[in-house]
């Protein structure tokens, strides 16, 4: 299968400091590829590096087209889009004008219809500052404007991490419909997470990637819980 | 006996105070309070705006052409600056600071280099005033005034009501967010500098004619356009009106009773004592909106 990502010896980091070294993997087209380790491993740095945020080296493929140099608004209009870990907003905007900024513009209705949909509570919240949302619903947020795009690749970093396990309950559904719709590079540091909806795993230790696989491989054989263990 | 007959003939010029401190600070609201760069050029481009309506006064014999081109010229140097230099200083305030320090010297040396430091007048393009309600309105100063309403309802409209403002107001308020969720961050903020420019360009050629021009002509805007739009809240455009109607009102009425030097030194104290209780204010307006919010949830619940 042809891969939506394709990223080469890739090194990069913050300032002078390299916090990733000779990463190289791939994200084949329609998979959902989980990247895992352990805190400080480096794989928010890649998500950043990935989206023109940091210095780096290497090469970047989206499709056939190289992105290595490309900024980030560049990068979002390719159809490669970042649902950040912290669930970043823009204070004093509503959940309306995220939607709005997300799409650019384009059939914005039907976009935040569409994230109504998959998230009720947010369609009842469009008109209330994104910032005055709960942690979850900041999460349900990211995920709305990563669906409204129709991106080809979502870069989704630890969507559960922080999050009441109820909320959990309607996140991973939303995370499966994203995956029916495009690839998805999932950073997560839960193995049951990963497994109930990766295909294939890359787990990191230090910027430097050490294993890959099919991740109910990796699960079935220890790696996993070895290299994630505290 | 009406209010009006109270008041000295001269009294709207406290009106036209209270706007020249709206229109030299809304310029600033774009380059300093949305993009956070201590903009102390800021002055000389109100100098640039000036001395492009006497250019055209110069070729032409009409400054109305100049004060049309005004703008444009402005914030055709502002992008240029904005790209050359700025662009690489937004995360280091300081290095910003210095540089639009140096770029101020160089463009009033310039000017001066041009025009030398002999006063220099822009004729009054409507000129004459007429009296209303007792009171003697110059024509031109009421251009000014209409002039200073009409683009605080259009920056308001462009920041609030369009595409641009609210990728503006995004980029402003988290730029690797907004970047990331497609936004141009650069072309934005050279967008929002330009903007910025221009306006300060524009009210450069509208206070000319109310002033004599000199190569100092932007400093005696610059400390006043920074104490406005810090009084306001930075990145506010409505504390900046309130800010400027403030102190410039202040200023107006004081002239009446004392000298020029010290209204300016009661505004400055105006100024601080109000930045220390903004907080305080800020902190009362928004418990009392939150308070209004939930008696209104409960009410439809």
């Amino acid at each position: 299968m042809s891969a939506v990502l394709t990223v080469s010896n890739l090194h990069a980091g913050y300032g002078d400091t390299t916090v990733l070294r000779d990463v190289s993997f791939e994200v084949p087209a329609g998979e959902v590829v989980c990247l895992m380790g352990r805190n400080g491993a480096g794989k928010t740095t890649l998500l950043k590096a990935l989206m023109g945020m940091l210095r780096k080296t290497g090469t970047v493929l989206l499709g056939d087209e190289d992105i290595t140099s490309w900024k980030g608004h560049r990068i979002n209009a390719a159809g490669m889009v970042w649902v950040p870990q912290e669930s970043s907003v823009f204070p004093g905007l509503t959940v309306r004008e995220h939607l709005v900024i997300a799409q650019r513009g384009n059939n914005v209705e039907k976009g935040i219809a569409q994230a109504a949909e998959l998230f009720p509570v947010l369609g009842e919240r469009l008109e209330q500052e994104a910032q005055t949302l709960s942690g979850g619903e900041r999460k349900m947020l990211g995920i709305g404007q990563a669906l409204v795009v129709n991106p080809s690749l979502i870069l989704m970093d630890e969507p559960t991490e922080g999050v009441a396990p109820v909320v959990v309950q309607e996140l991973i559904p939303a995370i499966a419909l994203l995956r029916e719709r495009a690839s998805v590079m999932l950073v997560e540091q839960n193995i049951d997470t990963a497994i109930a909806l990766g295909t294939r795993a890359y787990v990191l230790e230090h910027g430097v990637i050490v294993e890959s696989g099919d991740v109910n491989a990796l699960h079935d054989d220890g790696t996993l819980a070895g290299r994630l263990a505290l | 006996m009406t209010i009006a007959a109270l008041l000295p003939t001269d009294s709207f010029n406290v009106v036209v105070l209270a706007a020249v401190f709206v229109l030299i600070a809304l310029g600033l609201h774009f380059t300093f309070g949305m993009l956070n760069v201590v903009n102390l050029v800021h002055g000389e481009f109100l100098l640039i705006g000036a001395y492009t309506a006497f250019q055209f006064q110069e070729w032409t014999g009409s400054v109305v052409v100049g004060m049309v081109l005004a703008p444009l010229v402005a914030a055709v140097l502002g992008v240029l600056m904005e790209r050359g230099i700025l662009r690489f200083l937004y995360e280091r305030p300081l290095d910003s600071l210095l540089a639009t320090f140096g770029l101020s010297v160089i463009i009033r040396q310039l000017v001066q280099v041009q025009y030398t430091a002999n006063p220099r007048t822009v004729n009054d393009p409507i000129g004459g005033s007429f009296v209303a309600l007792g009171l003697n309105i110059p024509w031109w100063r009421l251009v000014v005034v209409a002039a200073t309403v009409a683009l605080v309802f259009v920056v308001l409209g462009l920041l609030n009501r369009t595409g641009f403002g609210l990728y503006a107001r995004a980029t402003v308020r988290n730029p690797d967010l907004a970047e990331t969720m497609g936004i141009n961050v650069g072309v934005i903020r050279a967008a929002l500098f330009a903007i910025g420019c221009g306006l300060a360009g524009l009210a450069g050629a509208l206070l000319a004619p109310l002033n004599t021009l000199n190569p100092q002509f932007g400093l005696l805007f610059l400390v006043n356009s920074f104490l406005v739009v810090i009084l306001g809240g930075q990145g506010s455009l409505r504390g900046l009106v309130a800010a400027g109607i403030l102190l410039g009102g202040s200023l107006g009425i004081l002239q009446f009773n004392i000298s020029t030097v010290f209204a300016q030194i009661v505004v400055l104290v105006i100024a601080i004592v109000g930045v220390r209780l903004r907080p305080i204010v800020s902190e009362k307006l928004s418990v009392r909106r939150d308070r209004l919010r939930r008696a209104e949830a409960l009410s439809g619940a």
